[in-house]
């Protein structure tokens, strides 16, 4: 497809015409059903389908309103339910898994190699092996419909992949700066939380981002453990409102609800882009 | 220079745990422990015990109210001599990673391509192209398929305006369902865009004005010099696309109604497991499927590792 326009001559200006060509119809193709659904969720539903090219002739909130409500629970209900999922989920990642990291990368301890390729073994491990005997270890602790299985985990860690993307950025961090702080007779302690962490902020940020994101749009967890409507994060929601609508008749309302859903992230993203971007080229290359 | 001694230095330091040194030993270990101790508490209870127990409730019979009852290979033999909807699913599921990965990484390196150079707004695209891979995975982004795709959809609409013709409800029926999650998996071609970027930004130009120089043709250069020097990196989003689409599931729930309809033609593995475990409490035979697809998984994985040596080169072996 792209090959036509492959760099024999080198940046002529025809080719970086052909190129922003090419470029802008892909951007647009790809942000084209965002687009859609954003301006869909002003207009009228009979509009939806009959005229889905046009634009909305009015901003008007309705779809908006009516979507709020649309269930018994309202969506106050769902977003408070969510935000204190991924924050209180994006707190114990940083803390559990910068605890961690720092062991394996500056302090040694008997079987550290060890304890390191089983970290990297639970890396490769599918989350369905765990599943069903976490459900059950949870469901005998009384913590179905609670937040508890969605939140627990991850102050113990269990997200092997931040673990290792702040052991990367740790070793990168010069050791002289921790050895002039042991000759100040600070402790391991005060190592980790007054020289490392201050110094790690890049990373911290790049989990912090990621597990906000992961946690906000998680599906599979919350559908297992929650079952109570005042209890549904804002995934489970709109999953509900799908299976509620059924048919055409609140598609406004359901795109309105969807649209806002996205915001969160996008907001992030928009805050964030360039350390997002970062984010997944160094954590690939890296390995 | 003396830092690298150091460094090496410390990773050679063996625990020795001899005669007398022992305490000495637990006083030098212990604050690691006390570092790692939330990450072992969640690594024996929330992963390596569940992988245990889900190991031997694989050879039981189990539906949560009573306790488990051990089934020998039952279960085992069912998977592989008489269900049939674990056949679909298996169907499904390789179909589908064995043309949203290739199409979706060819797109991606397409696209990584023609932006690597490009001058002006690179930074522009790059983040349009990234924002669906980010957004793909949530529920939203599903719902929003769903409309796309159905009978009254979006795209139906575009083809009647453009020719005229009425097109199917493309997410309920058979023969297209897993069409649109292809396209829904290809549409997030983002992030390996940007992996891909990076690796094409670390290709030495110079490798290409000597090409040129020589009169090799921009596809021939591709071939010459972006494939290989770029195979680790492919290599490296093929295994982790591939990994990430036999995982699939929250695409495939909402599209398909949380059931694999129309006739199972969307039943993803994830989502069968999900059926048999919490649909029907069917808790020994789903850990038995989970386990078969940790094999499949390792299977793949083994086997891209194994051909890596024939076509991925990296650079300090030098060739």
């Amino acid at each position: 497809m792209s090959s036509g326009d492959l760099p024999a001559t080198i940046n002529s200006g025809k080719n970086e015409f052909l190129r922003h060509i090419v470029l802008g119809a892909a951007a647009l193709a790809m942000i084209y059903p965002l687009l859609w659904m954003f301006l869909s969720s002003f207009k009228p539903d009979e509009l939806i389908f009959s005229d889905p090219t046009s634009l909305p002739t009015s901003f008007g909130l309705d779809n908006y309103y009516k979507g709020w409500t649309a269930l018994r629970e309202s969506f106050t209900t769902f977003y408070l339910n969510s935000f204190i999922v991924s924050v209180l989920a994006v707190i114990g990642n940083l803390l559990a898994c910068s605890l961690t990291a720092f062991a394996f990368a500056r302090l040694e301890f008997w079987g550290r190699k060890f304890w390191f390729a089983m970290m990297m073994g639970t890396l490769m491990l599918p989350y369905h092996v765990t599943l069903v005997p976490q459900y059950v270890l949870f469901l005998k602790f009384g913590w179905v419909n609670s937040f508890l299985p969605l939140i627990v985990p991850k102050f113990l860690a269990v997200d092997a992949f931040f673990i290792f993307l702040m052991v990367q950025f740790f070793r990168g961090i010069p050791r002289e700066i921790d050895e002039a702080a042991i000759m100040d007779g600070c402790g391991p302690w005060r190592i980790y939380w007054k020289i490392m962490l201050p110094l790690s902020t890049p990373v911290l940020a790049t989990a912090a981002i990621f597990s906000f994101i992961w946690t906000y749009d998680d599906f599979l967890g919350p559908l297992i453990y929650l079952n109570d409507i005042k209890t549904y994060t804002v995934p489970l929601a709109l999953r509900a409102f799908v299976d509620s609508s059924g048919g055409e008749s609140l598609y406004g309302a359901l795109f309105a609800m969807s649209a806002l859903s996205l915001v969160p992230v996008f907001i992030v993203f928009l805050a964030f882009q360039r350390l997002i971007i970062r984010g997944v080229a160094l954590g690939a290359l890296k390995r | 220079m003396t830092d690298s001694v150091a460094i090496s230095g410390r990773q050679d330091v063996l625990p020795v745990v001899s005669n007398g040194g022992f305490r000495r030993e637990i006083r030098r270990s212990l604050p690691g422990y006390l570092f790692l101790l939330p990450w072992l508490t969640g690594f024996f209870v929330l992963t390596l015990g569940p992988t245990l127990a889900s190991l031997y409730l694989s050879f039981t019979d189990y539906d949560l109210l009573s306790p488990p009852r051990w089934a020998g290979l039952k279960n085992f033999e069912y998977a592989f001599t008489q269900d049939m909807r674990l056949r679909s699913a298996v169907s499904v599921t390789f179909n589908y990673v064995l043309w949203s990965v290739p199409l979706k990484l060819a797109v991606a390196l397409g696209l990584a391509m023609v932006l690597d150079r490009s001058v002006r707004g690179v930074g522009f695209y790059r983040a349009i192209f990234y924002l669906p891979s980010l957004l793909g995975a949530s529920v939203a982004i599903s719902v929003l398929w769903r409309q796309i795709f159905g009978a009254e959809g979006l795209v139906n609409k575009l083809l009647y305006l453009t020719t005229g013709l009425q097109g199917p409800s493309w997410v309920s029926h058979p023969d297209y369902a897993l069409w649109t999650l292809i396209a829904l998996a290809v549409w997030q071609f983002g992030s390996p865009m940007i992996i891909f970027l990076a690796g094409l930004r670390q290709i030495p130009q110079d490798l290409y004005e000597a090409a040129s120089m020589d009169g090799a043709s921009g596809w021939r250069q591709f071939w010459k010099i972006t494939l290989p020097l770029l195979a680790p990196v492919i290599f490296f989003n093929l295994v982790f696309q591939t990994i990430e689409a036999f995982k699939a599931f929250t695409q495939a729930f909402i599209i398909s109604g949380g059931e694999g309809w129309p006739i199972d033609s969307t039943l993803f593995y994830s989502l069968y497991l999900y059926i048999e475990a919490f649909a029907n409490f069917r808790m020994g035979y789903a850990s038995a499927l989970a386990w078969l697809l940790l094999i499949i998984i390792a299977a793949f994985t083994a086997i891209a590792f194994a051909t890596s040596k024939y076509w991925v080169y990296y650079e300090d072996e030098s060739r």
